[in-house]
């Protein structure tokens, strides 16, 4: 509908309470999708310091890495990237054809997994912080 | 606009390919994030260790293999996340030389830096 | 059913053995009785429980309360968008059709929507019923909880009240060619037949009764207003899918259904397969179709 009368909530994600859990897995693989190609950008911007010498690429990580701000983020990328592979298997499955009644489960099962990586992970993330 | 459904375009391999470096993407990924946190943290990367690496021909090869499908990937999926959203006409036009430019400048760049790990002079 | 409480069977009383049984019977007797005394209980439990429901509905006033969109641009009452309260009385096996049927019938003739068979096979009154699409002469007021919402299905323009224009969910329809286009035999009387296992495997995707729950439930279909959508790629399917028609026909079906805003499209949310009221498995036909036109592709190259 090219003009189509606007129905305020009735719409979209107005609607998010009611999504089932095809649909936030579309939105969650969407979200981190967006994430992370955001971040393959600035990664490599990043790096490119590797091209000045090896002094002010050591200084520019090290520099980041001693900020607690970048870490929780690296955190956050964490995240974001197990959630993006673990959907992204789920995904490839659907696509063969595989297990498509359980295409519920195995979106809460990444869900899951996710959480759990995640938690497991911070310490390794934050070790070493302020320490040096 | 029913009727006008061209039989010229069979744009199946973009969805192929993002398939197939999912596949791909899906090894390389984890393996990337945990040799770079977990094995070697990443507050004690230095040039000196990334360089040791990337001298690995069998590394630095899959360094730049990731680089390359993972940038056909995200910038595949973000216009295929703007053609979900209904853009057509100039916009679609503008977003695919955007998107393929943005992709080529990517990769050239990640390409100079790995070399540039490597200690390749060229 | 018949839910008059019914006299025990005199042979359930009667049977040859009596109750308290002497050990010398084998023990898979004594398990039957056994058996036939559960199920016995069991039913004198179900009748109890019906009674007891019916009585509950006795009492109570029993009306479902209908939250039902109205919009009307020809009436100046109406042309803002609003929801009117509905109180119908509730009899068992009403359905969220019913209720709409007595609410125009009873309290407001002006209250406008679709219907017209009342079994799920006209496809006609497809509606957003508490935040779902459904197929509203099937759909129970006694599965969903009050208030019940009833709106339009949407993504498509309201004409008016529940009213929809379905006219782009048909030009898609039409799009795909949705008939059948087997080369005649020479004595057009032949009959073309069908192995069963080809019929197995189209037989799902015949059952579509164009309601366009789907289309308005898929997501990309809401922002890419040319995307096929997923009735009209499973009625490809239906075709795509039969032997019956020649090898250049299903090509050409494959180009229609390969282009840009045709399966690729598909995100596999689920959201269509959910809502068919039919139960079609849409996203698993649209999967299969897309590893049909790789497949072809590749053969082509």
């Amino acid at each position: 509908m090219s003009q189509r009368y606007d129905r305020g909530s009735v719409e979209d994600f107005g609607r998010w309470t009611e999504f089932s859990a095809g649909m936030w897995a579309w939105v969650f693989h969407k979200f981190t999708g967006w994430v992370l190609v955001g971040y393959l950008f600035a990664h490599i911007a990043v790096l490119s310091t590797a091209i000045e010498g090896a002094a002010t690429y050591n200084a520019t990580l090290q520099g980041l890495e001693s900020l607690l701000v970048v870490r929780v983020m690296e955190v956050g990328l964490l995240a974001v990237a197990v959630f993006h592979i673990l959907n992204g298997m789920r995904l490839l499955l659907v696509d063969l054809g595989v297990g498509l009644e359980a295409q519920d489960k195995s979106f809460y099962a990444s869900l899951v997994l996710t959480g759990a990586i995640t938690v497991a992970s911070v310490p390794t993330f934050l070790a070493g912080l302020g320490g040096g | 606009m029913a009727r006008h459904y061209s039989s010229f375009d069979r744009r199946g391999w973009r969805w192929l390919l993002q398939r197939v470096t999912a596949a791909f993407l899906v090894v390389v990924l984890a393996f990337h994030f945990f040799l770079l946190h977990f094995v070697h943290h990443a507050a004690d990367i230095t040039f000196a260790g990334t360089r040791f690496r990337m001298s690995n021909l069998g590394y630095f090869a899959t360094m730049w293999l990731f680089l390359v499908t993972a940038t056909f990937h995200g910038v595949n999926g973000v216009y295929n996340a703007l053609v979900n959203q209904g853009i057509a006409g100039t916009q679609k036009r503008v977003a695919q030389v955007v998107l393929v430019a943005a992709g080529a400048l990517l990769v050239v760049q990640g390409t100079r830096v790995a070399v540039a790990m490597a200690g390749i002079s060229i | 059913m018949s839910t008059e409480p019914q006299q025990p069977e005199p042979e359930t009383e009667s049977e040859p053995e009596p109750e308290p049984e002497p050990e010398s019977r084998e023990p898979g007797h004594a398990r039957r009785t056994a058996e036939t005394e559960k199920a016995r209980r069991a039913d004198e439990r179900e009748r109890a429980r019906t009674g007891e429901q019916r009585r509950h509905a006795a009492e109570a006033e029993d009306t479902y309360h209908l939250k039902v969109f109205r919009y009307d641009p020809d009436v100046e009452a109406k042309a803002e968008p609003h929801f009117d309260d509905f109180h119908v009385p509730y009899e068992e096996g009403m359905t969220v059709l019913d209720a709409l049927i007595h609410a125009r019938d009873e309290y407001d003739s002006s209250l406008t929507f679709r219907h017209s068979c009342r079994q799920a096979i006209c496809g006609s009154d497809a509606m957003f019923v508490n935040g779902q699409q459904r197929l509203c002469c099937k759909t129970q007021l006694s599965a969903l909880e009050e208030p019940v919402r009833v709106e339009p299905l949407p993504h498509q323009q309201v004409i008016k009240d529940l009213v929809v224009d379905m006219e782009h969910f048909y030009e898609q329809m039409e799009a795909v060619e949705p008939y059948f286009q087997g080369e005649t035999p020479e004595d057009p009387t032949t009959e073309q037949r069908q192995s069963r296992e080809n019929r197995e495997t189209v037989k799902m995707s015949t059952r579509c009764i164009w309601c366009g729950a789907c289309m308005s439930s898929c997501n990309v279909a809401a922002g890419d207003n040319e995307y096929l959508g997923p009735a009209a790629i499973n009625k490809a399917y239906r075709f795509a899918m039969d032997d019956r028609e020649e090898e250049a026909v299903k090509e050409h079906r494959m180009d229609v259904l390969a282009q840009e805003h045709g399966v690729w499209r598909c995100q596999t949310q689920f959201s269509c397969t959910e809502v068919c009221p039919k139960d079609i498995p849409l996203t698993e036909h649209i999967q299969e179709l897309k590893r049909e036109a790789v497949k072809s592709n590749l053969k082509f190259w």
